[in-house]
């Protein structure tokens, strides 16, 4: 049955129209559990609030869950999934810009956007370098090619790496997911800051 | 009870359950039996041996000839270019990426459209692209490109046409010299055109 735009069930634009409607939904979710706070997002980098940590890890979770079992009931064709192909030096790259601007502007792209929905202005600054970044990288393209297209992994997956099963490995991550839940609450008890309320609005 | 607790208390034993079933690698079949017999019954995977012998004649490197026949009747004769991909290998791990592509044009054929149907519905039902069968098989391209009739006097023009191209044909990929060398044929005529037919493209996969 699935995945439904390649098994031709629904239409490329109905794909589209279904992105924007999620996309909008995630947007607003993020928003509603203080997202668009900076002190919630940079309260990751100091320890005092590891929301992020715990909302993405449990995304994660859910997804692999949510495709295996999916598979399992022969629902998806997990042959069938884009795997964002790996090219190593160019993702340790992007990264390390990617969190230095995390803790420098307070936001990452997509929740940028997202405060700057309920009109905060360093969001709209936070976004203004962006599109800076963008710039840059696009018309320095030459510069960069060779370290951008350096180190081509292909689509490798981890559980093959370690050699053992989807599942397995789904096991694993959920019980380094929890550990990490468990670390990330002792971290907010022992970084609590006294002008600084988890889950305040 | 916190909400780590549910949390731990509800995912644990899903993901104790996803590790220890096997992985499920069956692909779901890619057509309904009723999409299947309309394919069928139009005979949508059918391509004509002038269609083929023409693309052969332009050397079209976007076609790929796959004879389904056993090796040793492959060594006896073969049609150009072609590869041997007997029907009995056809799910071999090594020919999945010449059957499952969307760049060449696969042609099954066999010495009748049997074996190259089946191998054909196989590979349809895996849910593979572009892969087609050459209509009545090696029979018909015998009697048709290697040795074409001459059509009766007073034929419709288009007729003498398309005979003149298969002369044409034959004698360009090594068939029927004998009747060529002849020359009964009016070699002057314009050259025939054949109407390639254009292969309805479907949306491919990715992100």
């Amino acid at each position: 049955m699935g995945p439904l735009v390649v098994n031709e069930i629904i239409s490329p634009e109905t794909n589209l129209l279904l992105a924007f409607i999620i996309g909008i939904a995630f947007g607003f979710v993020l928003e509603i559990n203080g997202f668009s706070s900076t002190r919630r997002l940079a309260g990751m980098f100091y320890g005092y609030d590891t929301t992020v940590l715990k909302v993405f890890f449990t995304a994660a979770i859910t997804g692999m869950i949510g495709i295996l079992f999916l598979s399992l009931f022969g629902w998806l064709d997990l042959s069938l999934i884009y795997i964002n192909p790996t090219f190593l030096w160019s993702a340790i790259g992007g990264g390390v810009i990617m969190g230095a601007g995390f803790i420098l502007g307070g936001y990452c792209p997509g929740t940028s956007f997202c405060a700057a929905a309920i009109g905060k202005l360093d969001a709209m600054a936070f976004i203004g370098g962006i599109f800076i970044g963008i710039f840059i990288f696009a018309e320095g393209y030459p510069l960069w090619e060779g370290f951008y297209k350096a180190k081509d992994l292909g689509s490798p997956l981890m559980n093959d790496l370690i050699g053992t099963s989807r599942g397995v490995m789904t096991l694993m991550i959920i019980v380094v997911a929890l550990a990490m839940f468990w670390v990330g609450e002792w971290a907010e008890k022992k970084f609590a800051r006294a002008d600084y309320k988890i889950n305040q609005r | 009870m916190k909400a780590l607790h549910i949390l731990a208390l509800a995912i644990v034993p899903l993901g104790i359950i996803i590790a220890a079933v096997p992985e499920n690698t069956t692909r779901p079949y890619k057509l309904t039996a009723d999409e299947l017999l309309i394919e069928v019954t139009e005979g949508r995977q059918f391509m004509a041996p002038d269609e083929i012998a023409q693309m052969l004649v332009d050397k079209d490197p976007s076609l790929q000839l796959i004879d389904v026949r056993g090796a040793d009747e492959f060594e006896k004769f073969s049609l150009p270019g072609a590869i041997n991909i007997p029907l009995e290998n056809l799910l071999s791990a090594g020919f999945e990426d010449v059957l499952n592509q969307d760049i060449k044009l696969n042609v099954f054929y066999s010495n009748s459209s049997n074996d190259a149907n089946q191998a054909w519905m196989i590979a349809r039902q895996l849910g593979f692209k572009n892969n087609y069968v050459l209509r009545g098989g090696l029979n018909y391209w015998a009697e048709t490109i290697l040795k074409p009739e001459k059509p009766a006097e007073g034929s419709p023009n288009e007729e003498l046409a398309k005979y003149n191209f298969r002369m044409g044909a034959s004698q360009a990929l090594g068939g029927g010299t004998e009747t060529a060398a002849a020359g009964t044929a009016p070699m002057s005529a314009a050259p025939p055109v054949i109407q390639k037919i254009k292969k309805k493209k479907t949306a491919a996969g990715g992100c």
